[in-house]
């Protein structure tokens, strides 16, 4: 009813420019009035809280908050820290440092690093226990780079029915920049391993303050030292080539190429060689994912305890549409270009396909510049919404692996692995 | 259609001032909201000595608005201790033996050292205000 209100001092503002030709005006005008409707609902603020239904927004809902050395982000958690990147960020490849959303697990997280005090260790179960300075890291060993992306293992979590506990990500808990730094391997062959050792293990500045030996008290994550992965890792001093932003992880990070972001330890400061595996909270308890296909269960199987499970390791395939994102509508018949990324933990993305009515056809995208296997790879297809009405983008990608998003969701007590096909719907509005 | 015919014969000049006029019925313009929107303000540079020193500063507190209710307090003072009450308003409306279990685990499973009354108050505000049926924010 409030559009009336307005209308009428427009009315005014037409009978006093003297209406003649009025028919063409007056059309003109009540089109005016509908614009008027629409700008109202925009006004209207994001609710506080999402649930018990699925999240429907593509990021979480939280406020924009600014923390040291980030930009504005979206705030899920203030202490410890947890900031989700929002969607817009995505239209590049690489993620700015300054937007790269940031997930700490306890309370004591570093605000700052003397790099005069501070050494990176080698140590437990090595012939020689070794401590490097940030400048001996840069000087003694050669620079080695990856493209990869870093992805929480709850990222999307406010997706899951029925919804569970932990930080109520959207789809921002992610991001891809460019590493530098040490080759995992070279800092263990300097330090010797002892035969029969099973696990290397990393610990970085946070700490929290709950009793020791809890998993409240340190975050300890552990890979086995046979996994082929570790040839890939790099302790990170450079992100996009600039030094790492405090909250994520300066002076040096874990790089762990195609595993979810639990293993990419921040701030790194020990690495340890385990004799036997580690049976700490974050690895014996945490982190864990049923051990089914797409490790998914049901809270009925969990509660009767049938539910065996193994530490989350490698990402599923997934694609994102980032623009358009639907905050505005197409004009029909107005080509647009829809874009986005792509990634998996299991090797290079082969195929992304787009669909404009929910999923039931598809036809393929053209793919970005390959920055290798664990990038994110952008995508882009042009489309032209022909009539007015309602679209729904549906988006899939499919690695070379063979594995293809599926269109079912996954339920698991941890939040974790959610791949399911993106959708979006568009508006295109009459260009006439 | 009436008033189409009532003005037909105005001078050409209201007929400029009105092409003018049609231009301007087919926009909006200068339209803003009545109320504050939410807004940041940006920090400033600090400023930075040449030593060996990389200090970021303290990071930020956004400390939520609680339900009002019995058990608030000791919310903010056992659960406030490891980590900031946004863990609990970030939360989707939870069934209350979700809440229950959460409780349980930061107990047993983190070791939070919260005498037994404490804990059954702590769950009753939380079931109270923070399930399905009666959150309100």
């Amino acid at each position: 009813m409030k559009r009336m209100t307005h209308a009428i001092s427009r009315r005014s503002a037409l009978k006093f420019l003297g209406a003649a030709g009025g028919g063409l005006a007056l059309a003109s005008w009540t089109r005016r009035g509908r614009a008027l409707a629409g700008a109202q609902d925009r006004a209207k603020p994001l609710e506080t809280f999402t649930g018990p239904g699925a999240n429907p927004h593509w990021n979480s809902v939280g406020p924009y908050v600014t923390e040291p050395q980030k930009a504005p982000l979206i705030l899920l958690t203030d202490r410890p820290v947890q900031l989700e990147t929002p969607r817009h960020y995505f239209r590049t490849v690489f993620t700015p440092s300054e937007a790269f959303y940031v997930r700490w697990h306890l309370g004591e997280i570093p605000n700052a690093v003397d790099l005069g005090e501070w050494k990176l260790r080698v140590e437990d179960n090595v012939n020689k226990p070794l401590a490097f300075s940030l400048s001996e890291l840069m000087q003694k060993f050669k620079p080695a780079s990856v493209a990869a992306v870093n992805q929480c293992s709850g990222n999307s979590r406010s997706r899951l029915q029925p919804r569970v506990p932990g930080g109520q990500w959207g789809n921002g808990a992610m991001g891809n920049a460019m590493w530098t730094g040490v080759r995992l391997r070279e800092l263990l062959d300097a330090a010797g391993v002892k035969s029969g050792s099973a696990q290397v293990q990393f610990e970085g500045l946070d700490t929290g303050a709950g009793p020791k030996g809890m998993g409240s008290n340190r975050f300890l994550k552990s890979l086995d030292l046979a996994n082929a992965v570790l040839d890939e890792t790099i302790v990170a001093y450079l992100m996009n080539g600039e030094p790492l932003p405090m909250l994520n992880g300066f002076p040096v990070r874990l790089v762990v190429p195609g595993y979810f972001a639990t293993y990419w330890t921040k701030s790194l400061s020990w690495i340890r060689v385990l004799e036997t595996a580690d049976d700490n909270f974050w690895m014996k308890t945490a982190y864990r994912i049923p051990d089914t296909p797409r490790g998914t269960t049901t809270p009925e199987d969990m509660k009767a305890g049938k539910v065996k499970t193994v530490p989350i390791e490698r990402m599923p395939v997934r694609s994102f549409l980032v623009s358009p994102d639907g905050s505005s509508k197409i004009p029909a018949g107005l080509g647009v270009m829809l874009r986005g990324m792509t990634f998996s933990g299991y090797g290079k993305v082969v195929k992304v396909e787009i669909s404009d009515d929910g999923g039931s056809s598809w036809r393929a995208a053209e793919l970005g510049e390959d920055h290798g296997a664990y990038s994110f790879r952008s995508w882009q297809a042009a489309w032209t919404p022909k009539m007015a009405g309602k679209y729904v983008i549906a988006v899939r990608a499919t690695d070379e692996k063979g594995n293809v998003q599926p269109d079912e969701p996954v339920w698991n007590a941890g939040g974790y692995l959610w791949n399911k096909i993106e959708k979006q719907e568009l508006v295109a509005g009459k260009a006439n | 259609m009436k008033k189409q015919r009532k003005f037909a014969l105005v001078p050409l000049g209201v007929m400029f001032a009105l092409a003018g006029g049609l231009v301007f019925a087919q926009v909006r313009s200068g339209s803003y909201s009545s109320t504050n929107a939410a807004s940041l303000g940006q920090g400033a540079a600090p400023a930075f000595a040449a030593d060996a020193n990389y200090d970021a500063g303290p990071y930020p507190s956004f400390t939520p608005e609680l339900a009002e209710g019995d058990g608030r307090q000791e919310v903010q003072s056992f659960c406030a201790t490891c980590h900031s009450t946004r863990y609990i308003t970030m939360q989707p409306p939870l069934p209350g033996a979700t809440w229950e279990a959460e409780v349980t685990k930061m107990m047993k499973t983190y070791g939070a050292p919260i005498p037994e009354a404490a804990s059954k108050k702590i769950t009753a505000y939380l079931q109270a205000h923070y399930v399905p049926e009666n959150r309100k924010e």
